[in-house]
């Protein structure tokens, strides 16, 4: 037989994968290179107002994204380990485990990034975070600047928690003028709010082409896409790109066509971080049952449209992780009908405390509300050795088996 | 029509050939499992039992955790399924399956049909599985078979709490230490395993008539812990050791009716 | 009364909560629950309310597992449980405050596991110091007011919160005087010096505070005992019957805590000169020491370590609560600390569940070899 070589395709300069990837490396490499110029930098949690450094035009890195890409790539496990030998235990959130044993030695393969002379805190996805960033800065020996949003109990939020957040907000200006000498511009703040909501609103219309039956795209793919709207999201380049992945998922719908590479028989949402040491196990137990994830939270998640400086205060108040089970619960329901979702698969992720300890009730919830069957299973976004391949295997064709046996009965 | 369910587990090897969907003709079960050569010794006693020539099955459906492993294989279904309809033929009013096996512990819902409605299944952990029985077994030196009956002469069950089979472990070892009857000590360990399953049984809700497949479900002192805890009766059956190779058969069969 | 009754005293409410709840419903009075670590306990006593603390107890869990992952700490898991199973009944409200993400999900539970009894979030910021911290810690404050007004139909008073304040203030002064004078008196056991902190919880601080003066008077006059190992010993908590049993027979002295439910609740007082509420969110603005507080100096690290030098520990004993991952972050600093102090530090890895703490007594005894 004759050897088949796989051609690969030079990447289109023109795809919205191929301007997401370069954004996405960019991140780091900009950064980096402002550290070999002298200029301070920083590390900066994922839901942090990306408008404050944008504005200021200071250059920060996400060790969120940096950890999710060294577990993706097999360097999770050899960092975790790191840290529990400096003492830290393994319940710990892998990312900051990770995190914290990079800070140390400075260098991991998997995805170098430049260490930081200072820290931005934002805890309104969980409060591990204050943690994570306190070790960073008394370890690095280097300022924090604190954000704190925090979770909020009720529906609404309070004119209390705007004043709150508005006021640390301008002190973390303060902060950060006085750490890197950079002035704050009006001017530039409007642009770079205007181009967030550009770029969010991009994201969420091309998340939501998920309505369509096939789905015009894999949901994986927004798993990767989401760090662009993690790190540049306030950038020109960012809301161009995510124009470019609408109009490509538009023109998909038209087409027929889908990067969900297989017949699309059965919709899911998919609930939690990914686990990003498998992630190619987890995907490849839904393609090859014909599931698409066509939903994430993540789709809702970075929808930073907003009009005003209160109500992206507002937006940033509102964040998954940072609200009540019930909003939490209705997000979700929402993105299940609109999506047409015919089941739920729940990441029970021993790094999150906080998603995971409500999503038992919620997941219930979100199961009646929508007539849905839910499964979930055990796993971790950065720590390979708290999931197991055949456990989640059995449950995901336990929720599969559901979803046929439905369609048959509907029949 | 003949059809054959072969369910590979991480200790057994259990497998069922049913006529039409309806009778039971053969069982076999080996006592070893996926990795073993546990699944051809019980295909091949269920062969000679049945008196049933091979190429009269229809279809072969494998189930449990080898099921990927079993080259003769038509088709496999995970072991929910397979035990919520194994169990929907044992008893046919069941509406809860709750099934403990040597690596998980499942609690399947059944719709009216018998059609699996939802699944729970535990954490990762081997607390409240057959494994978390088996290496209390060998801490005891028991037979795990033998659990049952020492725990029906218990005076009083012995508290054993942890979460974590390996501290469970050293609590075990330092009851006997302490001078706790052999019987209380396996009293206590049965309803630490009966303590779980029963919280996993609640999150899925609990639906009358409840139906135990599985290895354990013979164990008296697991059932009967479970009963108390949950507050229903339990029903089981002698072939609920195969509740998951006579599914995967009835499966195959509805497959090949359609 | 000898120093005996008086810790049978401490030791008759510490063990049980049940039975002083049941006291308080006989007399008419109404209970609201105080989840860990900090809940503004002066606003309910001064709306004439009993505030009781809810941070579990040492038992199997069950229930919680249908609401909680196993990897939530089991002092969340047992306060769900207890819940679940009625232990509360009849309470008129819990106050949770989200001050680490586990609390978080307890709140969010606790709506569905135990609907009888109202939640009442607090929420405190984490930047408290400034004046935009100060007033949203009031906003939260006015929030747990409003909410215990419509749970228990009882009104809010500035003058009768002014009232709680100085018992409150009291009651702190008293107990670090007895933290202090316990420091001297190794024949008070670690077992019962957790009694005299732990009842705090389940009486009105009035009562506790008249209770400890006793005790400080004929510590006085019984004068101290044969010399122990002194230790210091941290955690969120640290009162595990199974463990503290083992302190005692290995010959520890505790001579001072980093416990979050016990000194580490009376470190603070508000200030009586500011007005009662305003003054109540000072006080929380000059908090400080402790995992859930956000503090990128560490201080509490420093503060474990004068502590020990000042009261003569010759270690630290580290009871992580297991899934405490505020304690986790912080361990790490504690050990690095201590060791270039010259302390020895010994971890505990402690849990709800866990009876038997033989693994713990094996560490304890080589750690008392180690210091001895």
């Amino acid at each position: 037989m004759e050897e088949v070589k796989k051609v690969r395709r030079p990447p289109d300069p023109n795809s919205a994968k191929y301007k997401l990837g370069q954004i996405a490396a960019k991140a780091y490499s900009d950064v980096a290179e402002a550290k070999a110029r002298g200029e301070k930098i920083g590390w900066i949690s994922s839901n942090f107002p990306v408008e404050i450094p944008e504005t200021l035009g200071i250059p920060v890195c996400y060790p969120e994204n940096q950890a999710a890409g060294i577990a993706a790539r097999g360097g999770g496990a050899r960092l975790c380990q790191e840290a529990e030998d400096a003492g830290y235990s393994n319940d710990i959130c892998a990312y900051a485990r990770i995190s914290l044993a990079y800070a140390k030695s400075g260098s991991a393969p998997e995805q170098d990034m430049p260490l930081p002379d200072f820290v931005l805190c934002c805890n309104n996805i969980c409060n591990c975070m204050i943690k994570w960033y306190e070790n960073l800065a008394k370890e690095l020996d280097i300022p924090m600047i604190m954000l704190d949003i925090p979770f909020n109990p009720d529906d609404e939020v309070s004119d209390a928690e705007v004043a709150y957040v508005k006021g640390q907000f301008l002190e973390a200006i303060r902060q950060l003028e006085g750490i890197t000498g950079k002035k704050w511009s009006e001017e530039k703040f409007q642009e770079v709010m205007a181009n967030s909501c550009r770029t969010s609103r991009a994201w969420l219309a091309a998340t939501s082409m998920a309505r369509h039956t096939p789905s015009p795209f894999n949901g994986f793919d927004l798993l990767n896409h989401m760090a662009v709207m993690v790190t540049a999201r306030g950038k020109k380049e960012a809301a161009e790109a995510m124009e470019t992945l609408l109009k490509e998922y538009q023109d998909n719908h038209e087409k027929g066509e889908s990067t969900f590479r297989a017949e699309e028989k059965h919709r899911i949402m998919f609930e939690g971080i990914a686990c990003w040491p498998w992630l190619r196990a987890t995907s490849t137990g839904l393609k090859s049952r014909g599931i698409n994830m066509v939903t994430t939270i993540y789709a809702d998640a970075f929808g930073f449209d907003y009009d005003s400086f209160d109500s992206m205060i507002r937006a940033y108040c509102k964040v998954p992780n940072a609200i009540n089970l019930e909003t939490s619960r209705d997000k979700r329901v929402k993105l299940c009908k609109d999506n047409h979702v015919e089941g739920l698969l729940v990441h029970t992720n021993r790094s999150c405390k906080l998603w995971s300890g409500f999503m038992a009730e919620m997941s219930r919830q979100i199961g009646e509300a929508c007539d849905i069957p839910v499964a979930s299973f055990d796993g971790d976004q950065a720590d390979p050795r708290n999931f197991s391949e055949a456990q989640y295997d059995t449950r995901v064709q336990g929720l599969t088996e559901i979803m046929e046996s439905r369609k048959e009965g509907a029949k | 029509m003949i059809t054959l369910g072969m369910d590979i587990g991480s200790t057994t090897s259990k497998c069922v050939l049913l006529k039409d969907g309806v009778e039971i003709v053969a069982c076999a079960l080996a006592p070893a499992g996926i990795g073993t050569d546990g699944p051809v010794q019980a295909y091949r006693e269920v062969l000679l039992r049945g008196g049933v020539p091979e190429r009269e099955i229809r279809r072969k459906m494998a189930t449990g955790y080898g099921r990927k492993c079993w080259p003769p294989a038509d088709g496999e279904l995970s072991e929910l399924t397979a035990h919520a309809l194994g169990c929907h033929f044992l008893l046919r009013s069941a509406r809860t399956v709750i099934d403990i096996g040597g690596q998980d512990a499942k609690v399947v819902s059944l719709d009216a049909q018998g059609r699996m409605a939802s699944f729970v299944m535990n954490d990762k952990c081997a607390a409240g599985t057959g494994r978390f029985l088996d290496v209390m077994a060998g801490i005891l030196k028991r037979d795990v078979d033998e659990l049952g009956g020492l725990a029906a002469q218990a005076a009083a069950p012995a508290a054993i709490s942890s979460t974590c089979t390996v501290f469970a472990e050293s609590e075990v070892i330092s009851q006997l230490a302490n001078g706790v009857p052999v019987p209380d000590v396996v009293a206590g360990i049965c309803k630490s395993v009966a303590v779980r399953v029963a919280a996993l049984a609640r999150r899925a809700g609990v639906k009358e008539a409840v139906f135990m497949s599985g290895g354990v479900a013979q164990n008296a002192g697991v059932r009967k812990a479970l009963e108390d805890d949950l507050g229903v009766t339990l029903h089981t059956s002698e072939l609920s050791q195969l509740a998951g190779a006579l599914g995967a058969a009835v499966y195959g069969f509805q497959k090949m009716s359609k | 009364m000898s120093v005996q009754i008086v810790l049978e005293k401490f030791r008759a409410m510490a063990a049980n909560p049940k039975g002083q709840l049941d006291t308080y419903f006989a007399n008419g009075e109404k209970v609201v629950l105080v989840a860990p670590v900090y809940t503004p306990e002066e606003i309910i006593h001064s709306m004439g309310l009993v505030p009781m603390g809810a941070w579990g107890a040492d038992m199997a869990l069950n229930r919680a597992k249908e609401y909680f992952p196993a990897f939530i700490c089991s002092i969340m898991q047992s306060v769900l449980e207890l819940g679940m199973k009625g232990a509360y009944d009849g309470a008129s409200a819990i106050v949770i405050p989200s001050l680490c993400d586990s609390l978080k999900c307890l709140g969010q539970n606790w709506k569905y596991a135990v609907p009888s009894i109202p939640f009442i979030p607090m929420t405190y910021p984490q930047n408290r110091r400034g004046d935009v911290g100060k007033a949203f810690t009031k906003a939260g404050y006015e929030r747990v007011i409003a909410d215990l007004e419509q749970a228990t139909g009882t009104k809010f008073s500035e003058e009768k919160l002014a009232a709680s304040i100085a018992v409150y203030n009291e009651h702190n002064a008293v107990m670090r005087q007895l933290d202090e004078a316990l420091a001297t008196h190794p024949e008070i056991t670690a077992a019962q010096r957790c009694d005299i902190y732990k009842s705090a919880w389940f009486m009105r601080k009035e009562e506790h505070t008249a209770l400890v003066r006793a005790l400080l008077a004929e510590l006085d006059a019984a004068g101290g005992g044969p010399e122990k190992i002194k230790v210091l010993v941290s955690g969120v908590l640290f009162d595990s019957p199974a463990l503290l049993a083992i302190l005692d027979e290995l010959g520890f002295q505790v001579a001072a805590d980093d416990v979050a439910a016990e000194s580490r609740q009376y470190r603070t007082d508000t200030d009586p000169n500011l007005p009662p509420l305003e003054g109540l969110s000072e006080k929380f603005s000059r908090m400080d020491h402790c995992s859930v507080l956000y503090d990128v100096d560490k201080k509490r690290v420093d503060l474990i370590v004068e502590t020990a030098r000042s009261r003569d520990a010759k270690g630290v004993v580290v009871a992580l609560a297991k899934f405490c991952d505020p304690e986790e972050f912080d361990y790490p600093l504690i050990r690095k600390a201590c060791e270039q102090a010259g302390l020895p530090v010994v971890l505990i890895e402690t849990d709800r569940q866990t009876v038997n703490y033989e693994q713990a007594k094996t560490q304890l005894e080589a750690f008392r070899d180690i210091l001895a």
